[in-house]
């Protein structure tokens, strides 16, 4: 039984082989490439036109890359393919003159299920008592939950969520968001693009932070994401300061501020280590003092250094 | 197949729209007719005025006749427009709510996506080719005094010439639809082209000057309206000695096929071609 988790756990879902994607003269994604494996929530992040919708809408055949492969189930993309994943891409796209119910009649046509399942979907959505007015009638709330209802229509392998809180409210993005877990718990594949670190770091157990198309971290959250803390440093003699902060085994970037340096460490750093670190080399600290970071203020520096 | 047809009827069976441009097909149909057999009548009684001799009042609804009348008033421009407009509003609307999209993330191909709404036009031009051989029959019957079997059946052909007007006028749409995406746009041109572009290159085509041969009756939509023409009614024949098409032509059906065939294959390069 182990053996057999162990094996689910390994298959890859989604590979992509160094995908670029070109509009134009702006380079929307930059050969990217990724893997996605059974009974992971993974995270695409970036900012707003960092490539993530292009990169989903290109492995859901909605749009050709320039270059580049993908694959779904270990096979080459097809219609059968898709028609094992629920996506959310985007706005939510229905008919607006349709109830939900009928709306949904067509999604589970094209997907060769039966319509047994969508009273289940609706009363996970909590949409069931709306489910025979019109979608135009809906609020952009309902209208999204619609949209993941579709998705999680006849249990699919694998759900792609392309901001799915975006434009909602807290309760809205709560409910979403306990969806998500509920299914994952299930150990459905998820992948999900968001511009919000918070959300990405709620939910996934994986990431890949994009900027301008380009990977720049992928692997686990807790260590992509993990928050090292900073410290400001200053001494009378600053310039060996600045050499010898650099030999840190712990080092990764530094700022020079007026009087002082801002220090920033891959990991977890104890202040009294570091005073011993530096006395230890012949420096004198004249100011030590830790800045914790938020986590945005983690992601934008993420992206900065990477510029 | 069935499978893609139980998708577009989903899409359109609470469609109000839908219905109501196809209620206005036929409700403008009826009107035409009503006022066609008037004004033949009332020019009928002004000859009487000034002639010795009356001539009886004329019916448009006469065995054999009746079948090319019909068709040719269910095929004018003005009522044509209606199912033109419901097909380009349906393939439109699926690029306007991104349907398309949702489509074909759900697991339908492109191709599967422009087969079904092929396959709608089929069935809505059989089912108004059915009502109208239906109508035509009872009007007839309820008409002609007289009645033999010989003559039902001896001009119904023009039915088969109805069935290829509504179905490749109803291509020519998709066409315009898939090509422009956006409602306002699509049917704009189309409206553009079947009143005033075509009619002004038909006569400009008509010209000696242009070309030597006469390819104006070759244009798309000429092609179309041609295959039922004005009605030949035996008086207007013995009366002005004109001869007007009394048959469907085989051979004129398949100019408009052969337009709506380039026209498929072109929807479908594009829309491989271009991205969702």
């Amino acid at each position: 039984m182990i053996s057999h988790l162990r094996y689910q756990t390994l298959e890859t879902v989604l590979s992509i082989n160094s995908i670029s994607k070109r509009y134009g003269k702006i380079q929307a994604v930059s050969n990217l490439s990724l893997e996605v494996k059974r009974g992971q929530v993974f995270g695409i992040l970036g900012p707003n036109g960092s490539g993530k919708t292009t990169t989903l809408s290109v492995i859901l055949d909605l749009i050709k890359s320039n270059s580049g492969t993908y694959q779904w189930f270990g096979t080459s993309p097809s219609k059968e393919s898709r028609k094992r994943i629920g996506s959310v891409i985007e706005s939510p796209n229905f008919f607006p003159y349709l109830s939900p119910v009928i709306n949904l009649k067509i999604v589970a046509d094209i997907k060769d299920i039966g319509y047994e399942d969508i009273d289940r979907v609706l009363k996970l959505t909590g949409l069931y008592e709306r489910r025979n007015t019109r979608f135009k009638t809906f609020s952009f709330g309902m209208k999204q939950r619609l949209a993941v209802a579709s998705a999680l229509l006849g249990n699919p392998d694998v759900l792609i969520l392309d901001e799915p809180t975006n434009g909602l409210d807290p309760q809205g993005i709560a409910h979403i968001r306990e969806l998500i877990l509920l299914v994952a718990g299930q150990g459905t594949t998820i992948i999900i693009a968001s511009h919000l670190l918070d959300e990405i770091q709620k939910i996934c157990s994986h990431v890949a932070v994009l900027s301008k198309g380009v990977k720049l971290f992928d692997g686990k959250v807790s260590e992509v994401l993990a928050i090292s803390d900073s410290y400001e440093l200053s001494a009378k003699n600053n310039e060996l300061l600045n050499r010898l902060i650099k030999t840190h085994p712990e080092f990764q970037s530094m700022v020079q501020l007026p009087d002082k340096i801002q220090v920033y460490f891959k990991g977890q750093i104890d202040p009294e280590e570091l005073n011993q670190f530096f006395l230890s080399g012949g420096v004198t600290l004249t100011h030590l003092a830790e800045r914790r970071r938020s986590l945005e203020q983690h992601f934008l520096e993420l992206l900065d250094n990477n510029k | 197949m069935i499978k893609l047809l139980k998708i577009e009827f989903k899409k359109i069976l609470t469609y109000r729209i839908f219905w109501i441009l196809t209620g206005l097909y036929f409700i403008f149909l009826t009107l035409g007719l009503l006022m066609a057999e008037f004004m033949i009548n009332k020019q009928v009684d002004s000859i009487n005025s000034r002639s010795p001799i009356p001539f009886p009042h004329i019916t448009i609804y006469f065995f054999p006749w009746i079948w090319q009348n019909i068709t040719f008033f269910a095929t004018i421009r003005y009522v044509l427009i209606f199912p033109a407009i419901v097909i380009i509003i349906l393939i439109t609307n699926e690029f306007t709510f991104k349907t398309i999209r949702q489509n074909v993330i759900n697991g339908m191909s492109k191709a599967e996506f422009l087969s079904s709404k092929l396959l709608l036009i089929l069935i809505i031009s059989l089912i108004m080719t059915v009502l109208l051989t239906v109508g035509t029959l009872i009007l007839g019957m309820s008409y002609t005094s007289e009645l033999t079997l010989a003559m039902i059946t001896d001009k119904a052909a023009f039915m088969v010439g109805f069935f290829i007007t509504m179905l490749t006028l109803q291509i020519y749409a998709l066409f315009f639809g898939f090509i422009f995406r956006n409602t306002g746009l699509a049917i704009a041109l189309f409206t553009l082209y079947l009143f005033i572009a075509e009619p002004i290159l038909y006569y400009f085509l008509k010209s000696p000057i242009v070309f030597e041969n006469n390819i104006s009756p070759y244009l798309p939509l000429n092609a179309v309206l041609r295959l039922t023409e004005y009605p030949s009614i035996p008086l207007l024949k013995n009366l002005m000695g004109i001869t007007l098409q009394d048959s469907v032509s085989w051979v004129a059906c398949l100019i408009p096929s052969g337009y709506a065939a380039i026209m498929i294959g072109i929807v479908y390069w594009v829309l491989v071609k271009r991205d969702l």
